[in-house]
């Protein structure tokens, strides 16, 4: 089983959270060498050559995303997403309370590439504990020189502020955080101007994901070579896999990228027994069901949008064939109902229509004309939106009323006799 | 934009060839060749929001569909804003729109000129497959003295926050709660009120925003328009006059009015017209007989009138007239060309505060936008509050620096500079690009101190007058050119007895003057007095004889505006019977002389030469004074009555609360 | 002579006319102690009708008015308030006036009518002796209270059930018993909202 530790590594071992324990397991030397050693074009070119891709969604390659900050003079922001509210997904919020330090030094050397003097971590309202372990962490590092003025006496100034959300899905999406961020209204922005341009406060801005950024440490540590050597042909090196749903050991597994659907499942104790495999979906609640002709695909970028649905932040939901796939649909319609921010208009009112409509279907007081509906608006929506949240329902929902339709037929409410 | 307008984009919008500056919208490039994008949260003086998502439009080589109202053109871009896929997204749009809205139509105030009506015969689909319930949410909420809001009707475009935040600098309308419950309301709870807050009603494209004074008085169609010009204050915005039944029903704003309201109203402009139709409106003239008005007719009224001056100058008195802001530029030139023939000499319109009506050089509005500082001296928020909005413009978005001297209202929520004195100002001004000085035009010798101050900057000079035509009054003549003596000295001798007939036409020294108690022993000393008015003010009551005068909605004629420009005013209304307009007795008290008259064209293209004219005083230069100039009393609002915001109970609601200390 | 008999001929067959109609029925009617049965459908003197809870159907939209061709009718719209609810909703009209006399009786405005508050009755007796008092208003138009809801409009021949305007209360969007009672300057408040999220 192709279970490997690069983040994971010494997680349930050691206390990383005291950062005598992670700087004696080898901690904060990327930092101190990128520091003392590096140049800030060195750590961009390591992420860049390492084939690094960002692990919060939507998989863009995060050397690139640096690259476009424009030379203007002005100054840059670095912002660490961990706003994590996708359904499923849970690595982030490991990684930020197991092992602080190795994703403050993930976000330093993020700072140190772009040359950005204040970073930003935006932690999910929600993770109260976690964002008070990030604040120790971040204490800590302060103490021993590792962040704020004069950086191990080098002249170098990084500053790092945790900024806790206040509980709302679409701040994880970069303009609405940075506005959530910025005191306002958790919304998402129009773009373009895109953050790299003008971000927060209007500033050139990166946002990236805990993971990526705590990548950067084992990448700058093994070389840019030994990352890229991994995964498939254009999805490099690890991924931190949240398995959920009917299987027997869920939880956060890093596998290489490029293991196939059938061994997550595996390493994750397979199915219960007796049931049989119904459908994944592998990225998140955003992303489309993938059926049992895909269990062979490799679990990458390229072979996940082949198969219709896409990678995104890795959460992997496993659904056998107890699943009852109209209110599954309803779940994930109803959430995006919820949690949409009511700026434009296809999320705001095409969710809630989908909503109250699948709410009758679980009722039993479907309409034979409602199935038609939903397709048609639900793939209509899908691309008229401000932002993702809105294109976010249609995947999962076409995917399973197109697979399932049997289901969602059998709570069509008879046939009234016209008076 | 400005670098980027000379570098034209050549792109195909609908298969016709469109040339534009580089920075360009699709929707404004697409009305160069008349097509039009639907639009609701994109509107021109706000840009882009990209909420409403209904100015789809397909370009070339992009995939998916392109919101025209946040994509610039590009060279080579070839646009659809007509085709299948654009139609389906588009109808797609206006079905969601529809899917929580209420459809109640027949009541609503904007059926009829709604742009959610407009488009979905146009662009919607026509039937509907929602099977559920709408949403209720609360009808009718009263969010504040203007205005009533529906929010089953809003469609969450978010003009009407984005107007409060970028045109007002207000920030009191917010979007509250999320998703399909959001709701339109204000971030404190508090009423919804602020000196703009009328512009909201028409911004939004749908009945969410109505007004009070409007709800349900009429339907669009029914209304008579006329375009005229608000004469409320000097700013002169243009306006729509909405007339049906013979009353006055509401007045709109007239959007592409750049020049001017930059398509903006103030309150007051809007909402004042309740006074139109006030029972104590002046419909006959009285003589005061005895202590005791009575009623006369118009013919007894001149013969008065004229038997007065001419016992006057048998008696060897003097004979004075004032005129007032409320006179058009016609009536303020027959006023001193009748009391000219008359041999009257003491003519004056500065019967308030204001002394100086017009600066120097003439300045546009638009160019105010474009100063780097801007020194204002008076409460120029109150006096001119459109002309405000552009302050809050240039300030706010064209980063100028705001610099008030002495005592200027309350202060501005963003930022600025509080001085005491043109030498501070001079300080506190940017070191670089232009410098506008809005002044007030009370305190002479702060006009002479900023003028002199910042003479080496060649600032632009705008006087943000009290009485709306003040301006006009002063190009007219009004002034006691041929010697005569000027309000103060008249007053002075007045009240000594020196004078036989006083005239005022649509003044009210009894209470706007600061030596209103020598202008009351004025009024009392002399035998005859007329004051022309609407209705019974201060000064009218101590009058022998009172003549009911129509007002702006009621007569034709010409403004001068602060910048200079000479507007025409259109009469939208009847005036109530036995009114007249002061034109109208000035030509009858002429009759009783049997002066000759200009003919309607020699006053035409007397008004003309006069308001083209330019005028050579600079700023705090007291023209044609014959006595030193008076301090000027603490600031009056003009909201505070006096003159025809007091026969509207609603209006004196309408007024921003003072500021909250420490809030 | 000849010419003569001619002449009594013509007369005589002039006469059988008049004779055959003087034993014929009568077609004329002695009104107004007999009056003639109109066709169900046929267009006579407005009526404003109201609804089962006496509330007026008229909500003052001016559709009405809009539709009319002969421009007869003048509606003014007013607002309800809790003390004064003179209709469902938020509108009434304040005034309604049909002049009579203009009017050409096209049943315009029934059509146009969201609510099936004006229809046309098939009472057309409206003589009298002054022009003026052909201008009907309220006072005169609405169905007094206790007369009932009003006539209904007549049997549609596609279909449509008698009573429009029991159609239109059921296809109306507005929940009359909690959304039209309730609507007056937002006493809805939110925790009334309807649907799931409620």
């Amino acid at each position: 089983m192709p279970v490997t530790k690069v983040l994971t590594a010494g997680i349930g071992e050691a206390d990383l959270r005291d950062i005598s324990v992670y700087r004696a397991r080898g901690g904060y030397k990327q930092w101190e060498r990128a520091v003392r050693d590096l140049k800030p074009a060195d750590v961009m070119e390591a992420c860049d050559k390492s084939g690094l891709r960002g692990r919060g969604g939507a998989g863009f390659p995060t050397g690139r995303k640096w690259s476009f900050l424009p030379n203007n003079g002005k100054p840059r922001y670095m912002v660490c997403n961990c706003d994590e509210a996708e359904p499923g997904t849970f690595k982030d919020h490991m990684l930020l309370e197991e092992t602080p330090h190795l994703v403050l030094e993930g976000i330093l050397l993020g700072a140190y590439g772009i040359g950005c003097t204040h970073a930003y971590i935006y932690i999910r309202g929600e993770f109260k504990r976690g964002y008070q372990i990030f604040q120790k962490a971040i204490d800590d590092a302060r103490a021993a020189g590792l962040l704020g003025k004069n950086i191990l006496g080098t002249g170098l100034d990084i500053e790092v502020t945790a900024h806790r959300g206040a509980g709302a899905y679409i701040c994880g999406e970069e303009t609405g955080l940075l506005n959530s961020l910025e005191g306002k209204r958790g919304e998402p922005r129009l773009k373009p101007p895109f953050p790299a341009i003008a971000g927060l406060y209007g500033m050139p801005t990166v946002v990236n994901n805990v993971e990526t950024l705590a990548y950067l440490v084992p990448i700058l540590e093994k070389g840019a070579d030994w990352f890229a050597s991994v995964g498939t042909e254009r999805s490099k090196g690890y991924k931190i896999v949240s398995v959920s749903g009917h299987v027997q050991k869920p939880g956060n597994y890093e596998v290489p990228i490029g293991t196939t659907v059938r061994e997550i499942i595996e390493i994750a104790g397979g199915l219960r027994p007796g049931r049989t495999f119904a459908a994944v979906q592998p990225g998140g609640q955003s992303s489309a069901c993938i059926f049992e002709e895909h269990l062979d695909y490799p679990y990458d970028y390229e072979s996940m949008a082949k198969a219709g649905s896409m990678l995104g932040s890795g959460a992997f939901t496993v659904f056998d064939d107890t699943t009852d796939w109209v209110k599954a649909a309803l779940n994930s319609v109803r959430f995006y109902a919820h949690e949409s921010c009511g700026q434009c208009t296809p999320c705001r009112e095409g969710g809630h229509w989908l909503e109250r409509v699948l709410h009758r279907f679980v009722e039993g007081r479907g309409l034979r004309s409602d199935l038609e509906m939903i397709r048609r608006v639900s793939g209509t929506i899908t691309g008229l939106n401000l932002c993702a949240l809105g294109d976010s329902i249609e995947p999962f929902l076409k995917s399973v009323v197109n697979r399932f339709p049997e289901q969602f037929e059998a709570r069509v409410m008879q046939e009234l006799t016209p008076a | 934009m400005a670098e980027a307008a000379t570098e034209m984009v050549k792109l195909t919008i609908d298969g016709v060839p469109v040339e534009v500056p580089k920075g360009t919208l699709l929707v404004e490039a697409a009305k160069k060749i008349k097509q039009e994008i639907p639009v609701y949260c994109y509107h021109t003086k706000l840009g882009p929001a990209g909420l409403c998502r209904v100015c789809l439009v397909e370009v070339e080589g992009m995939p998916k569909l392109q919101i025209g109202c946040n994509t610039p053109v590009a060279d080579g871009m070839v646009v659809h804003t007509r085709n299948e896929k654009v139609e389906s997204g588009r109808s797609m749009i206006l079905e969601l729109l529809l899917v929580n809205h209420p459809l109640d139509c027949p009541i609503c105030d904007k059926g009829g000129e709604c742009d959610l009506q407009d488009y979905a015969m146009a662009y919607g689909r026509g039937a509907s497959d929602v099977a559920d319930p709408k949403q209720s949410k609360p009808k009718g909420v009263d969010l504040g003295p203007t205005i009533v809001l529906d929010e089953e009707r809003c469609v969450v475009c978010q003009r009407c926050v984005r107007f409060d935040d970028i045109i007002a600098g207000e920030r009191q309308l917010v979007v509250k709660d999320r998703g399909h419950n959001d709701i339109i309301a204000t971030s404190t709870g508090d009423p919804y009120r602020h000196n703009f807050t009328g512009n909201v009603t028409e911004l939004c494209p749908v009945g969410a925003l109505t007004s009070k004074t409007y709800r349900f008085k009429s339907r669009p169609w029914d209304l008579n328009r006329t375009e005229t010009s608000c004469t409320q204050c000097a700013v002169g915005c243009r306006q729509f006059a909405d007339v049906r039944y013979g009353t006055l029903v509401r007045t709109m704003s007239v959007e592409n009015d750049d020049a001017i309201s930059d398509g903006w109203l103030c309150d007051r402009g809007r909402y004042n017209i309740g006074y139109l139709g006030a029972p104590e409106r002046l419909t006959q003239p009285l003589y005061k007989q005895n202590g005791q008005f009575v009623q006369i007719g118009w013919d007894d009224a001149f013969a008065l009138w004229a038997k007065a001056i001419n016992d006057a100058r048998a008696a060897g008195k003097a004979v004075g007239a004032l005129g007032g802001g409320r006179l058009f530029n016609e009536e303020a030139y027959l006023l001193g060309y009748v009391m000219r023939a008359l041999g009257v000499k003491n003519l004056d319109w500065r019967t308030g505060r204001q002394l100086q009506a017009s600066p120097g050089a003439n300045a546009s509005y638009e160019a105010l936008e474009n100063a780097s500082s801007i020194v204002i001296a008076g409460d120029i928020a109150e006096l001119a509050p459109v002309l405000w909005l552009r302050i809050i413009k240039a300030v706010t978005r064209k980063g100028a620096r705001l610099v008030r001297v002495g005592a200027c209202g309350a202060a501005p929520g963003f930022a600025h500079t509080d001085v005491t004195n043109a030498g501070e100002a001079a300080q506190a001004v940017a070191a670089e690009g232009g410098v506008a000085i809005v002044w007030d035009g009370a305190d002479l010798a702060l006009g002479a101190a900023l003028a002199a101050t910042f003479a080496s900057r060649s600032p632009l000079a705008y006087i943000a007058s009290e009485q709306s035509n003040a301006r006009g009054a002063e190009a007219m003549g009004l002034l006691p050119t041929d010697g005569g003596a000027d309000f103060t000295k008249i007053a002075a001798d007045a009240a000594n007895g020196a004078y036989g007939v006083l005239a005022l036409f649509g003044a009210n020294p009894l209470r706007n003057a600061p030596n209103a108690e020598t202008m009351r022993g004025a009024l009392q000393a002399t035998p005859f007095t007329v004051v022309s008015e609407l209705f019974m003010t201060e000064s009218a009551q101590a009058a022998t004889l009172v003549l009911p005068a129509k007002s702006a909605f009621e007569k034709s004629g010409t403004v001068i505006d602060i910048a200079g420009d000479l507007l025409p005013v259109n009469a939208s209304l009847q005036a109530p019977v036995g009114a007249l307009s002061d034109l109208e007795m000035l030509i009858g008290l002429a009759q009783q002389f049997d002066l000759a008259l200009p003919t309607s064209e020699e006053l035409d293209a007397a008004v003309i030469a006069r308001a083209a004219k330019p005028l050579a005083a600079a700023l705090g230069e007291a023209r044609y004074a014959t006595s030193e100039p008076l301090a000027p009393s603490s600031s009056r609002s003009i909201w505070d009555g006096g003159g025809t915001c007091a026969h509207d109970d609603r209006i004196a609601t309408l007024r921003r609360e003072p500021v909250k200390v420490g809030a | 002579m000849r010419k003569q008999l001619y002449n009594v001929g013509a007369i005589l067959k002039g006469l059988s006319i008049t004779f055959k109609f003087m034993f014929a029925k009568r077609p004329t009617i002695e009104y107004p102690s007999v009056k003639k049965q109109h066709a169900p459908r046929f267009h006579g003197l407005h009526e404003l009708r109201r609804y089962a809870d006496g509330k007026e159907r008229c909500i003052g939209c001016e559709l009405c008015s809009s539709a009319c061709p002969a421009n007869a009718i003048t509606v003014i719209g007013a607002e309800n308030t809790p003390e004064s609810r003179k209709s469902p909703g938020e509108r009434h009209a304040a005034r309604y006036e049909i002049d009579e006399l203009r009017c050409i009786f096209c049943g315009m405005c029934e059509e146009a009518c969201p609510t099936d508050a004006i229809v046309l009755t098939p009472r057309f007796e409206m003589a009298d002796y002054r022009r003026g008092s052909f201008i009907y208003a309220k006072d005169r138009l609405l169905v007094p209270p206790e007369a009932g809801v009003g006539t209904p409009p007549d049997e549609r021949p596609n279909g449509i059930p008698a009573d429009l305007g029991r159609v239109a209360e059921v296809k109306s969007t507005i929940d009359i018993t909690a959304g039209y009672g309730a609507t007056h300057r937002g006493e809805i408040l939110k925790t009334q909202r309807r649907g799931l999220a409620g």
